[in-house]
C-alpha cells in the first residue's frame, strides 16, 4: 500500500519539493518588500556548492558538519542577494536585468561552476548527508509512514519556516510593515518605516533561504556536486510564489505539487503506464501545468483580491514620491 | 558631507556612450582582480582573449558564427524589453524557428545551388515559428494578465523537449532515416543543397566567412530601429513601456500592442533559429548537447541589456560578446576553468547596470546638512 | 564641473588603451612537444563518461611526460562551439584531437583540417584523417548483469537508461542476458531519463523502479545517484563507467568500466612516429579496453567464480552473449540459433543498429 503510485507520488512530492519550498519562501519575502529577484537559480547553486564544500572539508561530527553547512549555504546565498539588493535598491538598476545578471554570474556556467571546479568538489559523495530522522519501523506505517515520517530534518524545518513566516506576515509589527512597504512604499515611508532597510533585509534573507534550498539538493536529495545540479529549480520557485498568491502556506502546496509532477514521469515508466506518445510529454507536464496555473491565478478577479505587492519591481525613490 | 542622488532631466549624449565604456573598463579591472586571485595573469589572459576573438587567423569568422545568433536573440530581447515586455522566451522561440525553418528547407529544397525562393521561404517559416511560440505568452499577458517572464521562460523548457522529441524520440519528418549512420545515432535530415544558406568571403585574415544570417541580422536591426524611431508603432510602444496609463489615455490599444511586439520579438528570434539551420547546422539539431546547450536566448538578453536596447548597439555588442564566447572556448581548459567566463560576463553586466545609475542620475557631493535637494537646471551638454 | 568630467573620461579611455597595450606585450610562446587535445561533452570530473576519458588523458601525459603537451576542453556542445574549439586548438598547434562524443566530427569536418588527425568515440565515419573508436562494453555489461541477477531474490531488476539509441539498447540487452543467466526468468525494467548525466532524474528513476518492485538496480547513465539511492534503501547496485564504490559502499556490486588510457597511448605514439592510420577500432576485454570494476561485498564467491568463467570464455572466443537464438520482447525470434550478431553488419540485427529489446526486458525501446 505504501508502494502504491499515489502514496509514492505524495512522499516524493514532499521530498523533491523541499528545495523549491525554501527558495519560494525566500523569494516571497523579497517580493513582499517590493523587490523582484530573478537570480534565485544562481543563489541556489552557490548555496548548494558552498554547503557541499563545508561538509567535505569540515572535520566534525555529522550533526555539526551539517548545521555548519546549512549556515554556510545561507550566508553564500545571502551574499549573492546582497549584490542584487545593492544594484536595485541603492543604484536603482532594473530589477529584471539585475536578477538575470545574477543568474548568469552565479549560475551553471559561472561562479558556482568555478567554485565546484576549484575546490575539487566533483566526483565525491558527500561525507555527511541528511537522512530520514524517524526509525524505519515508523516509516512503514500506512500512508503517514513514507509521507510524514520518511523525510529528513530539512523537510521538517521547512514546515516550521512556513508557519513562522506566515505568523510573521500576519501577526507581527515588522511583518505588517513589510506588507506596507511592498504595497505602497511612499505611504510606508510617510509612516516612518525605513523602506530601504526593509528591502535590503528581506532581499538578503531571501537569498539565505535560496541558499538553503540549494544545499537541500546537494546534502539531502542527491548528495554530490555537479555543475548546475538544481536544473532550473530556481525558476520554478519564482513561479511558485505567484502560484501561491504570495502566501507561505500555499507555497508549500505548490512546491509539493510540483515535486510530485517531477516524480510522475519515472514513476509511470517504472509501472509501465504510458501517457502520451513519449516520456518527454510527461516530462514537460510540470512546466505546462505551472503555466496553466499561472494563467488561472493571474486572471483579473484573482489578482485584485489576492494579488501581487503593488510596488513589486519598482525602485523606490523618495524624491520622486 | 552629504551625497545626494537626483534624477537628471536630460541625459547628455556623451554620457550615454562614456558610461558603458567606463563600466566595461571597470568590470575588466574587477575581473583582473578575480583572475589574479585565482592565479592567472590578467594581462596575458586579456591578450589571449583579444587574440582568440579577433586577431588570430580565422578568429573573426568564428566570432561571427558566435555573434550571429546573439544578434538575433539580442534584437528580439531589445525589441520587447524596450516596451517593458520581458520576453525571456527567445531561447524557445529560436528552437521553434529552427523547426519551421528546417521544415521549409526540407520540403521545398532540391538539388542545385542555393535558391533565393527556398531561402526566403525558410526565413518566412522561421519567423512564423517564432511568432507562434511568442504569441502564447503574448496572449496570456494581453488577455489574462499573466506574467510573461515566467510563461515565456517555462515555454523554453517545453520547446526544448519538442526539439529533442523530433530528433531523438521519433521518426519525424526532420529525422534522418536513410543510411546506416541514421540507425546508430539520431540526427537530423540534412538539408538539400538549394536550402543551404550561402555566405560571403571577405579577403582578409585568410578569408573571413560572413554567413547570410549575419546580413539578415543587420537588416533586422535596421527594421527594428526604423520601427521604433520612425513609426507610430514604435512611438506607441515606447509610451506604453514608460507609462501604462499615459498610453491608454493616448488611445494606444494596449492588447494589440502587446501582441504585435511579442510577435515582432518572436519573429526575430525565430529567424535566428532558421539561420542556425541554414547557415550552420544544415539540419535540425535536436541533440540536447547541441543547440540546446548553447543558451543563445539567455545570452541575447545580456547583449540587449548591455546595448541599452538600441538595435545597432545590439549588433555591436553581439559581436563583442560573440568574441568573448569564442575566446572563452579557446581559453577554457585544464588551467582555465569554464566557470570564469560566466563570472566575467556577470561582472561586466553588473558594472553596466551600476553605470546605468550614472546615466539617469547625477550624484552631488555637497556640504549641506539639511534641507531639500536642489534641482538646478542641467547645464548645456 | 564639465572639465572634470571630460578629464575623467579621457583618463578612463587612456586606462583602457593602456590596458590593451600592456597586454599586447605579454604574449606567450608555445613549446616543442607534440600537442594532443581531448574534447569532452560534459565536465571533466563528472565521475562518469568524460572522467574516464580524462583518466586516459592523464595516463598518456604521465607515460609520455614532456614529449607531449595535452589539454582538454569540457562542456563543449555539438555544433558551432565544437568547431570554434577545434579552430582555436588547431591555431595553437594541436595535431591530434580526440572528440569523445558522437556527432562531433564527420568526414566533411575532418577534411577542413587535412593536417590534423581526428579520433571520434562512438561514431562511424572514417576518412584519411578521421578514425573511430569504441569498444565491446556490452561484454562487461553482460558480466555485470550476471552479478545483478545473482544478487536478486525476486528477479525484478531495475535498469536506469538514458536515450533509446542502439548503444544503450544493446547494453540493456546485454545486462538482461547476463542477469537471466544467473537468475533464470529475471526481468529487467527500464526507466529512461533522457540525459547521460542528471543525478536528480536518475535518483527519481531508481526510486520509481524500487517502489515498483525492483530489488537490485543497474544503470547505463553516468552519475552515481541511483547508487546513493540504493544505499539508502539497502539494495544492491551495479554501476557504469567507473568504480563508484565510494558512493555506495554497502550496495556496490561491480560495474563495466572503460579503460581508454592504453588505446590513447597507442594512438598518440603512432601519431608521433608517423605511423598513425585511420580505422574503426572496437576494443575488447582482451586488449584491456573494458574491464569489470572491483567487486563489492555483496558478490558471493560462487558468483565471482561463475563470472570469471564466462569472462575467460568471452576472451578466448568460445562464448558470445549476442549469439542466437535471441527473442525480442514479443517473443519473436530475431537472431537464429548459432548466428553471432556483428558490430556493423546486419541492419537492426547489428550491434550498432539494434533497436529492439530482448525477451525479459520490460519497457519501450522508443523511450
Amino acid at each position: 500500500m505504501n508502494n502504491s503510485l499515489l502514496i509514492v507520488l505524495i512522499a516524493s512530492g514532499v521530498a523533491y519539493g523541499t528545495p523549491l519550498l525554501y527558495a519560494a519562501l525566500g523569494e516571497l519575502l523579497a517580493e513582499r518588500s517590493g523587490v523582484l529577484n530573478l537570480g534565485v537559480e544562481g543563489m541556489m547553486l552557490v548555496g548548494a556548492v558552498m554547503g557541499f564544500w563545508t561538509v567535505q572539508r569540515l572535520h566534525a561530527t555529522t550533526g555539526v558538519a551539517l548545521v555548519a553547512a546549512i549556515a554556510v549555504a545561507a550566508v553564500a546565498g545571502a551574499m549573492m542577494a546582497a549584490i542584487h539588493a545593492f544594484l536595485v535598491i541603492t543604484l536603482r538598476a532594473s530589477q529584471i536585468v539585475s536578477g538575470l545578471a545574477l543568474t548568469i554570474f552565479a549560475g551553471v556556467y559561472g561562479l558556482s561552476s568555478y567554485l565546484g571546479n576549484n575546490l575539487n568538489l566533483a566526483d565525491q559523495p558527500a561525507r555527511h548527508s541528511f537522512s530520514a530522522v524517524f526509525p524505519s519501523s515508523m516509516q512503514k506505517w500506512p500512508i503517514v509512514g513514507p509521507i510524514v515520517f520518511g523525510q529528513n530534518v530539512l523537510v521538517y524545518v521547512s514546515w516550521a519556516c512556513v508557519v513562522a513566516i506566515s505568523l510573521y506576515l500576519s501577526r507581527t509589527r515588522p511583518g505588517l510593515n513589510l506588507r506596507a512597504v511592498g504595497e505602497s512604499p511612499a505611504a510606508a515611508d510617510t509612516m516612518g518605516i525605513n523602506v530601504t532597510a526593509y528591502r535590503y533585509v528581506h532581499t538578503i534573507a531571501g537569498g539565505a533561504f535560496a541558499g538553503i534550498g540549494g544545499a537541500t539538493v546537494t546534502l539531502a536529495i542527491t548528495p554530490q556536486w555537479v555543475d548546475g545540479i538544481t536544473y532550473g529549480a530556481g525558476w520554478i520557485a519564482i513561479a511558485l510564489v505567484i502560484f501561491a498568491f504570495w502566501r507561505p502556506e500555499l507555497c508549500l502546496v505548490g512546491a509539493y505539487f510540483f515535486g510530485a509532477l517531477e516524480a510522475l514521469a519515472p514513476q509511470l515508466q517504472a509501472r509501465n503506464i504510458q501517457l502520451g506518445p513519449t516520456v518527454l510529454w510527461t516530462s514537460s507536464l510540470p512546466y505546462v501545468m505551472t503555466i496553466l496555473v499561472l494563467v488561472v491565478v493571474s486572471s483579473g478577479t484573482a489578482r485584485r483580491r489576492l494579488g501581487a505587492p503593488s510596488a513589486l519591481g519598482n525602485a523606490y525613490v523618495r524624491e520622486e514620491r | 558631507m552629504r551625497v545626494t542622488v537626483e534624477r537628471r532631466l536630460r541625459q547628455p549624449r556623451w554620457l550615454v556612450v562614456a558610461v558603458p565604456i567606463a563600466s566595461v573598463v571597470f568590470a575588466l579591472a574587477v575581473a583582473a582582480l578575480v583572475l589574479l586571485a585565482t592565479g592567472h595573469n590578467p594581462l596575458t589572459t586579456y591578450h589571449q582573449l583579444v587574440d582568440a576573438a579577433f586577431l588570430q587567423t580565422g578568429s573573426l569568422g568564428q566570432t561571427l558564427i558566435s555573434a550571429t545568433p546573439l544578434a538575433f536573440t539580442g534584437l528580439a530581447a531589445a525589441a520587447a524589453f524596450r516596451m517593458k515586455l520581458f520576453n525571456i522566451g527567445a531561447e524557445g522561440q529560436m528552437y521553434m524557428g529552427a523547426i519551421t525553418g528546417a521544415a521549409a528547407g526540407l520540403y521545398l529544397g532540391g538539388r542545385g545551388g542555393p535558391s533565393a525562393f527556398v531561402i526566403a521561404s525558410m526565413v518566412v517559416a522561421g519567423c512564423v515559428g517564432g511568432v507562434v511560440w511568442a504569441l502564447i505568452p503574448g496572449i496570456l499577458r494581453a488577455f489574462f494578465k499573466t506574467n510573461e517572464i515566467l510563461t515565456s521562460l517555462l515555454l523554453n523548457y517545453v520547446a526544448g523537449y519538442v526539439l529533442t522529441y523530433l530528433i531523438f524520440e521519433s521518426e519525424s519528418y526532420w529525422r534522418q532515416t536513410k543510411g546506416f549512420n541514421a540507425t546508430v545515432f539520431p540526427t537530423g535530415k540534412p538539408l538539400p543543397h538549394s536550402a543551404l544558406w550561402p555566405g560571403w568571403t571577405i579577403h582578409a585574415q585568410g578569408g573571413i566567412a560572413v554567413p547570410l544570417g549575419a546580413g539578415f541580422g543587420l537588416l533586422a536591426a535596421v527594421v527594428v530601429w526604423l520601427l521604433y524611431s520612425r513609426t507610430r508603432f514604435g512611438f506607441e510602444a515606447q509610451v506604453l513601456g514608460d507609462s501604462d496609463r499615459a498610453a491608454r489615455y493616448a488611445g494606444v490599444r494596449v492588447r494589440r500592442k502587446i501582441l504585435s511586439v511579442m510577435a515582432l520579438s518572436g519573429a526575430i528570434a525565430g529567424l535566428g533559429g532558421a539561420s542556425q539551420v541554414g547557415d550552420f547546422a544544415h539540419a535540425l539539431d535536436g541533440d540536447p548537447n547541441g543547440l540546446q546547450k548553447q543558451g543563445f536566448g539567455y545570452s541575447g538578453i545580456v547583449v540587449a541589456a548591455l546595448a541599452r536596447y538600441n538595435p545597432f548597439a545590439v549588433v555591436l555588442v553581439a559581436f563583442l560578446i560573440g568574441g568573448l564566447q569564442n575566446a572563452g572556448n579557446t581559453l577554457q581548459g585544464a588551467t582555465f576553468p569554464a566557470g570564469l567566463v560566466g563570472v566575467i560576463q556577470g561582472i561586466i553586466l553588473f558594472s553596466a547596470l551600476g553605470g546605468e545609475l550614472l546615466i539617469r542620475h547625477r550624484i552631488r557631493i555637497g556640504r549641506r546638512v539639511k534641507g531639500p535637494a536642489p534641482t538646478s537646471p542641467e547645464p548645456a551638454a | 564641473m564639465k572639465r572634470t568630467r571630460k578629464l575623467a573620461l579621457a583618463a578612463l579611455l587612456t586606462a583602457a588603451v593602456a590596458l590593451i597595450g600592456a597586454s599586447a606585450g605579454a604574449a606567450k610562446h608555445s613549446a616543442a612537444p607534440y600537442k594532443v587535445a581531448w574534447i569532452y561533452v560534459g565536465p571533466h570530473n563528472d565521475g562518469g563518461w568524460s572522467q574516464a576519458h580524462e583518466n586516459g588523458r592523464l595516463y598518456v601525459q604521465k607515460m609520455l611526460g614532456s614529449k607531449v603537451q595535452t589539454t582538454y576542453k569540457e562542456n563543449i556542445a555539438v555544433g558551432a562551439q565544437f568547431s570554434q574549439t577545434v579552430a582555436s586548438l588547431v591555431a595553437q598547434g594541436y595535431k591530434l584531437i580526440f572528440a569523445t562524443s558522437y556527432g562531433y566530427v564527420n568526414k566533411a569536418f575532418a577534411a577542413k583540417y587535412p593536417n590534423v588527425l581526428f579520433e571520434q568515440a562512438t561514431g562511424t565515419d572514417v576518412s584519411k584523417n578521421l578514425s573511430e573508436y569504441f569498444g565491446k562494453a556490452e561484454d562487461t555489461v553482460f558480466l555485470s548483469g550476471m552479478a545483478a541477477g545473482a544478487a536478486s531474490t525476486t528477479g525484478n531488476i531495475g535498469y536506469v537508461v538514458a536515450y533509446p539509441i542502439p548503444e544503450v539498447i544493446r547494453h540493456a540487452n546485454a545486462f538482461a542476458l547476463g542477469a537471466q543467466l544467473t537468475h533464470p526468468g529475471a526481468t529487467v525494467h527500464l526507466v529512461w531519463t533522457h540525459s547521460w548525466f542528471d543525478p536528480a532524474a536518475e535518483k527519481k528513476a531508481a526510486q520509481s523502479l524500487h517502489t515498483a518492485g525492483a530489488d537490485v538496480l543497474g544503470q547505463n547513465v553516468d552519475s552515481p545517484a541511483a547508487g546513493q539511492f540504493a544505499e539508502s534503501v539497502g539494495i544492491p547496485w551495479v554501476g557504469y563507467d567507473s568504480d563508484a564504490a565510494k558512493f555506495a559502499p554497502k550496495s556496490w556490486l561491480t560495474a563495466s568500466v572503460y579503460n581508454w588510457g592504453p588505446y590513447y597511448l597507442k594512438r598518440v605514439k603512432a601519431a608521433m612516429a608517423g605511423t598513425w592510420k585511420p580505422g574503426f577500432y572496437y576494443g575488447t576485454i582482451n586488449d584491456g579496453f573494458t574491464t569489470l570494476a572491483p567487486y563489492g561485498a555483496g558478490v558471493t564467491a560462487a558468483t565471482k567464480a561463475k563470472i570469471a568463467t564466462y569472462e575467460k570464455k568471452i576472451e578466448n572466443g568460445s562464448y558470445y552473449e549476442f549469439t542466437g537464438p535471441l527473442y525480442d520482447q514479443s517473443g519473436k525470434l530475431r537472431v537464429a540459433k548459432g548466428v553471432k550478431m556483428q558490430v556493423l553488419k546486419g541492419g537492426t540485427n547489428s550491434l550498432y543498429g539494434m533497436n529492439w529489446l530482448v525477451k525479459g526486458v520490460v519497457g519501450s525501446p522508443k523511450g
